[in-house]
């Protein structure tokens, strides 16, 4: 029977059926799924798939979501997971507890909850593994198993046969202070709810009472009980307010929970002043309804914010777990968190960089895309300094440790960016603003129309005020704003774009310009062969591809990446890796090489590799060229149309690159940018962003990669590709999630929309208001009209808002 | 109409009893993970290798 396939129709013959990445021409590798023969793209994912399939998991490919391109792909390289199962490591990844271990792994690649399905089922079928529970939204994995019966490379080599990349974290990194921002946020939500509806209630009946009649004794009994349930909402659910109302006043930059506090604050002093000295009107309800609903958007903001991935996860998940230290000559693997500065590490083509330090010996190139944006690998040699996080290409190294942890560049760059989003001016949207102010001006002529009616005819004053209050009431207003930015931020998120600022939304409807990073934001940081030159005449394409797919299978350098074949391969004798030139080796007699054209053979003719941004590889046997390889990073889906679609938007677009001069040139031309910068420092990229703002642009960055983090802060919003650097996502205002660009012009149109149906809201709160205020104020309207009057302009609100749930 | 004298304390009493149930259930951790239940019900495991596609 069909599955219930999340391949669209048609794709089945050319994506991957675990990882869903294009199968490659010439791979003919495929998996029998319930009868059918299903392709793959590597045997990695044909190994995945297979286990998935004989342990009984099959159902996880029909209830998982579609995966993003190759987010499940299991990594090329393996690890030796059998060095956790030393004391050293399970003292620093695990805790004891009676006769059990404990121990949490974060889970690179899953990306549902199917993912966690599979992971726990799998898990707990282990022998002497007691619980796997996985969260799908933080990735983290809660395992605990018995000391003696199951082991913890075994837990981690299983993870990796899944196709997933796990990754312990220590104990301390695990301690999760939104863990308990959220556990306090959901009680005040649930004070202010159930308050609210309680409060509500005896409101019927007090209002039921003013329109009636009621005893003078039930009218108290029913303020003192709205009294008595309304003060825990003030002062425990609405508390964060008048928190950051004092902080903003402490500070002299007062923010939209001053207007908010005194609002809160005074409707209730009023009250339980009216409760206890029986007043004219208690306005209970309106007090425990505005902090419900403020309450209700912070929690949902708080919520999306939570979604990226906490900072010291983001820090710890891009350093690997393990060094090798050098005592002498002898080497031992310990945890990255026992370095010290002074050690001497070991460290192997391949492998990432556990601390910062300087090369003692051993000439390498590294990768620091991650730090510096430039994708080319830089060349180090002994007494150069090599940075954490970035990658060991090609040669074996000793390094001396300078700093660990925190104090590296990497978290040097996390710091910078948090200090960079403290320091970013506190947008208050004019929203609050008004509605806040509307509230403090309502009460102000609530009792400007008390005390005229007290002197003109003191018999109506109390039905007039109260119409007065309900009619105004400031539900409709106080809705305005949050209900539409809940709406948009959940359809949003159902778009796989998450907000994690309140803000970005209004901030995102403004902008002006739009500047992408180039490595990881428009283009994937993936290296492919786009051409190949054959200037052999007695050699096919294919047969250059496979002979330099064999050669590379040595080399661990990005560029070798993009070699990479599912053919069965030529044999390479006396192969050879030439740091920062190229590989050579032996194929049926004959010696080739691959690499940089001085390397190869000399001046090859006919190609200036100045010329163009790609890379050129050369392909040449016995010193003569036969082929070369042009080779390009490859674009995300979607590019142009996005950025035409921006530029239909009126959109300015601009390129910051950290790569070099010929690369970016070549990539704005493609993509018709005529703006653009390159060799780009974070500093000099935050530079351009403030020129820019300076000249009146709202500024939209778009980009990923750590050494953004800061630009990302300093723009006037941000959005950043949730598959870049763990810690891009922590500052940039909207994580999209999936491969394609193009959820960023859906996030720009539901933004402008969002904005439009705010302005409705509050245009005909505004409006109602205006018209009702006056006649009420005027002893025209009975309670009861108002009351309904009230509701109907909320309810309008409310459903205007929700139709962005709809928006696509 | 006295009654209500009664039970709205008594409702208030069971107010009450309800936020500390919901305050010492968010304390031993019970909503901490707000994500993965919604679909975890609807996951089980496939009882033999071979029975078949259930879906």
């Amino acid at each position: 029977m069909p599955l219930r396939s999340n391949n669209p129709a048609g794709q089945d013959t050319d994506t991957c059926f675990h990882c869903a990445l294009p199968v490659p021409t010439g791979c003919d590798l495929k998996v029998d799924f319930e009868g059918e023969r299903r392709p793959v793209c590597c045997p990695g994912c044909k190994a995945v798939a297979e286990l998935i399939r004989d342990s009984g998991m099959s159902r996880y490919y029909a209830l998982r979501d579609t995966p993003d391109p190759g987010v499940g792909r299991p990594a090329e390289e393996t690890v030796e997971w059998r060095v956790f199962d030393s004391d050293d490591m399970l003292r620093a990844f695990t805790e004891k507890n009676a006769e059990a271990l404990e121990a949490t792994i974060y889970v690179g690649g899953m990306y549902c909850g199917a993912c966690s399905w599979l992971i726990e089922t799998t898990l707990t079928k282990l022998p002497g593994v007691d619980t796997a529970e996985v969260s799908p939204v933080t990735h983290r994995l809660r395992v605990r198993w018995r000391l003696g019966q199951a082991k913890f490379s075994e837990i981690l080599g299983t993870l990796a046969s899944l196709g997933y990349q796990p990754q312990p974290l220590s104990p301390e990194s695990t301690t999760r202070p939104e863990l308990i921002e959220q556990r306090t946020a959901l009680k005040r939500l649930l004070v202010a709810s159930l308050g609210m509806m309680q409060v509500m209630m005896f409101a019927v009946g007090l209002y039921a009472g003013d329109f009636q009649g009621i005893d003078q004794e039930m009218q108290r009994f029913l303020r003192l009980v709205s009294f008595v349930v309304t003060t825990p909402v003030v002062f425990y659910a609405a508390r964060p307010f008048f928190a950051a109302a004092w902080r903003g006043v402490v500070a002299r930059k007062p923010g939209m929970d001053l207007p908010v506090s005194i609002a809160v604050g005074s409707a209730y002093a009023a009250s339980v002043y009216a409760t206890f000295t029986n007043g004219a009107a208690v306005w209970f309800d309106s007090v425990t309804m505005f902090v419900f609903f403020l309450t209700l958007g912070r929690f949902l903001e708080m919520r999306a914010r939570h979604r990226s991935i906490d900072r010291s996860a983001a820090l710890s998940s891009l350093l690997p777990n393990t060094a090798t230290r050098l005592v002498g000559e002898e080497a031992s693997i310990v945890p990255v968190s026992q370095l010290l500065a002074g050690d001497r590490m070991l460290i192997r083509p391949g492998e990432a960089i556990p601390a910062d330090g300087t090369i003692e010996s051993g000439d390498t190139t590294v990768d620091e895309a991650l730090l510096t944006g430039e994708a080319a690998p830089q060349r180090k040699s002994p007494g150069d300094l090599v940075a954490a996080g970035s990658v060991n290409l090609d040669g074996l190294i000793r390094v001396c440790v300078l700093r660990t942890g925190s104090d590296t560049t990497l978290g040097t760059i996390s710091r910078l960016s948090e200090r960079a989003r403290y320091t970013r001016p506190a947008f208050v949207t004019l929203a609050d603003h008004v509605a806040s102010y509307i509230v403090i001006a309502l009460l102000a002529v609530a009792t400007v129309v008390a005390t005229f009616w007290y002197f003109t005819a003191p018999e109506r004053a109390f039905v007039v005020t109260l119409s007065v209050l309900v009619v105004t009431c400031p539900c409709a207003l106080a809705l305005a704003t949050p209900a539409a930015f809940a709406a948009a931020g959940s359809r949003l998120s159902q778009l796989r774009l998450l907000v994690t600022n309140g803000n970005a939304i209004e901030a995102l409807s403004r902008a002006t310009t739009v500047m992408f990073d180039k490595t990881g934001t428009l283009t994937r940081g993936l290296p492919r062969i786009t051409s190949v030159m054959v200037l052999n005449a007695s050699m096919t394409e294919h047969d250059c591809r496979r002979i330099a797919a064999a050669l590379e299978t040595a080399s661990a350098h990005p560029l070798a990446r993009a070699f990479a074949m599912n053919v069965t391969l030529p044999e390479v004798t006396s192969q050879h890796v030439e740091v920062g030139q190229g590989v050579s080796g032996s194929i049926e007699g004959r010696h080739w090489r691959l690499g940089a054209a001085a390397f190869v053979g000399g001046g090859a003719a006919g190609t200036d590799s100045q010329s163009s941004a790609a890379t050129n590889v050369f392909l040449g046997v016995d010193g003569e060229v036969v082929a070369w390889f042009n080779i390009e990073d490859e674009l995300r889906p979607n590019v142009v149309q996005t950025l035409d679609s921006l530029r239909g938007m009126g959109l300015r677009i601009a390129l910051l690159s950290g790569d070099n001069r010929t690369a970016v040139e070549h990539l704005a031309a493609r993509l018709g940018i005529t703006e653009f910068d390159f060799e780009c420092t974070p500093q000099r990229k935050l530079e351009i962003i403030e020129a820019a703002q300076r000249d009146g642009e709202r500024v939209l960055m778009v980009g990923d990669g750590i050494n953004d983090a800061p630009v990302l802060a300093g723009a006037d919003t941000s959005i950043a590709p949730a598959q870049g650097a763990l810690l891009a996502q922590t500052t940039a205002d909207i994580i999209m999630l999936g491969n394609s660009l193009e959820p960023l012009v859906t996030a720009v149109r539901m933004s402008g929309k969002t904005m439009r149906i705010v302005r409705q809201n509050l245009a005909w709160a505004i409006v109602y208001n205006a018209l009702a205020l006056p006649l009420a104020a005027a002893g025209l309207v009975p309670p009861w009209l108002a009351a309904i009057g009230m509701s109907a302009s909320s309810l309008i609100v409310v459903l205007n808002a929700l139709r962005l749930s709809r928006f696509n | 109409m006295s009654i209500l004298y009664v039970l709205i304390p008594l409702a208030l009493l069971l107010l009450g009893v309800a936020v500390w149930a919901f305050f010492w259930a968010v304390g031993s951790g019970q909503f901490d993970d707000l994500d993965t239940p919604p679909v975890r019900i609807i996951m089980d495991d496939d009882k033999k290798p071979d029975d078949g596609d259930p879906l």
